[in-house]
């Protein structure tokens, strides 16, 4: 694998966007879809920008993950092709997003350049907002060090935040540079296109990259077992569960802010869900008690055989529950066994087809009754 | 004494060869335990894992999915896709560590009246000897 290098100059963030202002110069792509720092300076937006000058507040890497980047760019997007071309800077768990939703026909990327860039995770949106100073400081040390545990649970445990397996049209490589140098390695004939004319082929060597990201990875992969295997005990089986949701309050936030839950009308909050007093005064009767608002592990398991098939643990679910329920971890460790079912990880490729929308003619006779 | 546990159980079947195949076993007059609510749906593919869900979280004791032979299907390939969305919902309940021996799949045609009452019989039986959906009495209160 070859790559660019690029010199840094002030901060990774400035020379990036400085690359990136090449980009429009070049008419190499039209607008910018970028995370940018609100007014009151405590969050970041999505942002599509055409104009250079209103840049100096964009950081392609934010401490925090306010909106999923697939969301904003299937907003875009999901009536049809940009007709411009946008380049769009986001984490790799947002790229793996996008690729699912555009085999979901939620976004269409036709004209659109997928850059990514190495993450070492994003801060608990409630810990950033409580003290935003702090945060920035606290991220800063984060993407120093690398493996800092105040990044949000799910991205401690996140095996795919950096590396060859990310599917965008250009990757921006931090990790194992050198001190003042970033890498810029181009994994579409989009991304390649691009360096070339901008006058920076990738010709240079990104070996170091490769043995770093290879290595962190492996340690990424550990935790995960780990968490898991800790993480399972807690919640799996009915008693566990029906306790680990019990402090949901039905907000659906996890549902509204999830990137994959794309559905227009979703059963949950559909007329079906609705019942008459009869059905709920039948249902006390027979339990004896019955909690309101009723159905909540209806809803979570049901969510979880809707998109757990292209989770691609972003977390966006759990920064959004008010109650501090694990949902991200919840959700892609039972995302992780289905999909190790059908073979299928989201957001890997754009060719290989969605589980469901597939099949073969001799298979899964282990879960058929003869 | 203590009267005999009778299951429950929420049977979706296709409306093309299982219901058929339900309906024969009725009309042949063929002996089956009085367990099974039919829902006919007119594909077992339009079995979203959601309604499955549903029964089961309910207290049914059992839920079947029965649908026409794979390469029988009246829309060609319907089965092959029910078969995936089982797959997955077994997948999700096992991971949960929830009692996924309650969900079954089934494939009866509709000549196989005697088929569908070995069906039914030899799943009451199976419930039987789980006993009661703990989910009936389970609440997070």
């Amino acid at each position: 694998m070859k790559g660019a290098i690029l010199k840094i100059e002030n901060s990774i963030e400035k020379t990036i966007i400085e690359f990136l202002k090449k980009g429009l110069d070049k008419k190499l792509f039209d607008a910018l879809l970028i995370p940018v720092k609100v007014p009151a300076g405590d969050s970041y937006a999505w942002v599509l920008v055409q104009d250079k000058a209103l840049l100096e507040d964009a950081n392609p890497l934010p401490p925090v993950m306010s909106v999923q980047g697939a969301k904003a760019l299937s907003s875009i997007t999901r009536r049809g092709k940009s007709n411009k071309k946008i380049a769009a800077i986001m984490r790799p768990c947002e790229i793996r997003a996008s690729i699912e939703l555009s085999k979901l026909q939620q976004i269409d990327l036709e004209n659109i350049c997928l850059v990514s860039i190495d993450c070492p995770g994003a801060l608990p949106l409630k810990d950033y907002l409580e003290d935003t100073k702090k945060g920035i400081d606290t991220f800063k040390k984060v993407i120093k060090e690398w493996g800092n545990e105040s990044v949000r649970p799910i991205c401690q445990m996140c095996d795919k935040s950096v590396g060859l397996s990310i599917q965008s049209d250009l990757h921006i490589g931090i990790l194992g540079a050198k001190n003042n140098e970033i890498y810029l390695i181009p994994s579409s004939q989009k991304g390649k296109s691009i360096l070339e004319e901008i006058g920076i082929p990738a010709e240079e060597s990104t070996d170091n990259w490769e043995k770093k990201t290879k290595e962190f990875v492996e340690t990424r992969k550990k935790n995960r077992k780990k968490a898991q295997s800790t993480l399972s005990e807690k919640v799996m089986g009915l008693d566990n569960l029906l306790e680990t949701f019990s402090n949901c309050i039905n907000c659906h936030n996890c549902q509204s802010v999830c990137p994959i839950c794309y559905c227009r009308q979703c059963y949950f909050e559909s007329e079906k869900m609705k019942l008459s007093s009869d059905d709920y005064l039948i249902r006390a009767e027979s339990k004896g008690i019955l909690r309101f608002l009723p159905d909540t592990l209806l809803f979570h398991i049901g969510r979880m055989t809707h998109m757990s098939l292209s989770c691609v643990g972003c977390g966006a679910c759990e920064d959004a529950c008010p109650m501090s329920i694990k949902v991200a971890q919840i959700f892609s460790m039972v995302g992780d066994k289905s999909q190790k079912v059908f073979n299928y990880t989201p957001g890997k490729s754009i060719e290989e087809q969605l589980p469901l929308k597939v099949y073969e003619e001799d298979e899964f006779h282990e879960v058929e009754k003869p | 004494m203590e009267k005999e546990f009778t299951p429950k159980i929420v049977g979706f079947l296709c409306n093309w060869c299982s219901y058929a195949g339900a309906d024969l076993a009725g009309t042949s007059k063929l002996k089956m335990p009085p367990s099974l609510a039919v829902i006919r749906v007119m594909c077992s593919s339009r079995v979203d894992p959601v309604l499955v869900l549903r029964a089961f979280l309910r207290g049914a004791d059992g839920v079947l999915i029965a649908g026409c032979h794979p390469g029988d299907c009246h829309y060609e390939k319907g089965n092959y896709y029910a078969r995936r969305r089982f797959a997955l919902l077994k997948s999700v309940v096992e991971t949960l560590e929830l009692d996924s021996e309650r969900l079954q799949l089934s494939w009866v045609s509709a000549s196989e009246g005697p088929r569908f009452q070995q069906v039914v019989t030899e799943f009451t039986e199976k419930l039987k000897k789980l006993g009661p959906n703990p989910m009936q009495e389970k609440t997070s209160m």
